[in-house]
């Protein structure tokens, strides 16, 4: 897969391996995660059956300030903000809300927003922090190894590490040692010791 | 005896209704008939000698005439889930190119049907599957996985099965015991679109040919003991007599099999009158028919019987 420095599938049947691969590589394609994923190792014994994913996030996307889509410009009045793309619009103002109150925030079209606050400094409004989207980025990495996995693995363990993250997934309860061990041992694979 | 071939009609809704009054008077019967935009589709039964006529006055109104083996067919195309794992790719992309070769395509997306140890088939899935005319199992990658829960999956279906799956067609008649109707390797889970012509659209190629090979055997197994009416004649009666097509909303309101028919209305209300309208010389529906309630909402599901059993030929 284009983007990722290490990226198996280790499977005993090497057609579903061939074919989980291009199902991974599909996948983290349509949810944008191909660029955010660095090495992937993917481990799948059908005869148990178990489902296990280990991987090291490459980049942690930044912070989202209200700089990064809107201008602000100072006027008698308070604030008008310009908005570019209305992508974060909602968290946006709820944090101007919770911020200012609500009565001092005024949306007069789409895409402009006034913050009613004599004298407050605009660049200041410009470097508020609206979304942290690491948040959601891990949220993101499990929901695609939910989707990657067989469906019906519905015992699972996912562990998120710094920089690392773990999934395994059976439909039988498995025994704590032998997946602490099988984890340990697909991790280095990764480069991870834990 | 007429011998009726399925074709496919395709051309533009200016002046379609030429071809459907020659189908008409030819004693050929329209099954289906789909107008998309400024596009008619017709799935039609037509006698064999007359298809070269169709095609010539169809020349003019730029239609084109195909010979689709599986119209007149209703055909159960049974995933693991309707979840995101299996739909919109695979299923989809397989029920959409049977439809093309002109059959009636269910998806069946069973509640517990994923996972290898707790695959699992309802009795209402299973009376429901039962009520088609063949089932195409969509299972995964895996061949341990397939070995383990097709018999879970099967367990009381009695019409063909036409097995599809990722490892190759000998892998899966290896480990299928006893056997099924037919096989499909190379077809199993994906996460994309089936777009390319190797590997994936041949297989479906391949699908189309498994699923007509084994329907024809058992049209071969019906025509041994023939049926008192052949469905699409009495789709044409129905109409003829209650104006189903005319009045319903359904996009099929009739779905011919090779020996029943689907009819999409309620059962409690429709049975009786149904059952007493008169084919021809007093013969009626119901003397050569079963009218059962179908297991699908509360539609009607009409069983042909037998010549051997009625000692009628209509």
């Amino acid at each position: 897969m284009k983007g990722l420095e290490y990226f198996e599938v280790e499977c005993i049947e090497p057609v579903g391996a061939e074919i989980y691969k291009k199902i991974a590589d599909d996948i983290l394609l349509d949810l944008n995660l191909s660029q955010s994923i660095g090495r992937l190792h993917i481990y799948i014994d059908p005869e148990t059956p178990l489902f296990l994913a280990v991987g090291v996030i490459k980049q942690m996307p930044g912070l989202v300030h209200i700089r990064d889509f809107a201008s602000a410009l100072g006027t008698g009045e308070g604030v008008v903000l310009d908005i570019g793309t209305e992508t974060y619009l909602s968290p946006m103002l709820s944090i101007l809300w919770d911020t200012y109150g609500r009565d001092l925030i005024t949306q007069p079209d789409r895409f402009t927003v006034k913050i009613m606050v004599p004298g407050l400094n605009p660049r200041e409004v410009e470097e508020m922090v609206v979304v942290d989207p690491s948040e959601g980025m891990f949220h993101d990495i499990i929901y695609a190894m939910q989707w990657i996995a067989p469906e019906g693995f519905k015992v699972r363990r996912e562990i998120i590490g710094k920089g690392h993250f773990s999934y395994v997934a059976s439909e039988n309860t498995l025994d704590e040692e032998d997946i602490d061990k099988l984890l340990k041992e697909k991790l280095a694979c990764v480069g991870v010791s834990v | 005896m007429t011998v009726f071939v399925p074709i496919t009609y395709k051309g533009g809704v200016y002046r379609h209704d030429i071809i459907i009054d020659l189908i008409d008077d030819l004693g050929g019967y329209i099954v289906q008939k789909h107008m998309i935009a400024q596009e008619v589709v017709l799935q039609s039964l037509v006698p064999k000698d007359d298809i070269e006529l169709i095609r010539k006055i169809s020349r003019p109104l730029a239609g084109v005439v195909i010979e689709a083996p599986l119209v007149g067919t209703e055909i159960a195309v049974v995933s693991p889930s309707l979840e995101i794992h299996h739909l919109p790719h695979t299923s989809c992309d397989v029920a959409e190119y049977l439809r093309s070769a002109g059959a009636k395509t269910n998806m069946i997306g069973l509640a517990r049907g994923f996972g290898k140890r707790i695959a699992n088939l309802s009795i209402e899935e299973r009376d429901i599957i039962n009520e088609h005319d063949c089932a195409v199992f969509m299972l995964g990658n895996f061949e341990t996985c397939i070995e383990y829960k097709m018999p879970a999956l099967r367990r009381g279906i009695n019409v063909p099965i036409i097995l599809t799956g990722r490892p190759s067609t000998e892998a899966l008649q290896r480990i299928i015991d006893p056997p099924v109707d037919g096989y499909v390797g190379g077809i199993g889970r994906i996460a994309h679109r089936m777009r390319q012509q190797e590997g994936e659209i041949d297989h479906l190629d391949t699908l189309v040919e498994e699923v007509s090979a084994v329907l024809s055997r058992k049209r071969e197994e019906v025509a041994k003991d023939p049926l008192s009416i052949n469905p699409a004649r009495l789709m044409a009666v129905l109409d003829d007599a209650m104006d189903i097509t005319k009045r319903s909303t359904h996009p099929t309101p009739v779905v011919v099999q090779i020996r029943a028919l689907r009819v999409k209305l309620p059962y409690d209300t429709y049975a009786d009158p149904i059952a007493a309208i008169e084919i021809e010389n007093g013969v009626k529906i119901g003397d050569i028919t079963q009218i059962l309630p179908s297991r699908m909402r509360d539609y009607i599901l009409i069983r042909i019987r037998p010549f051997s059993e009625t000692k009628i030929m209509v």
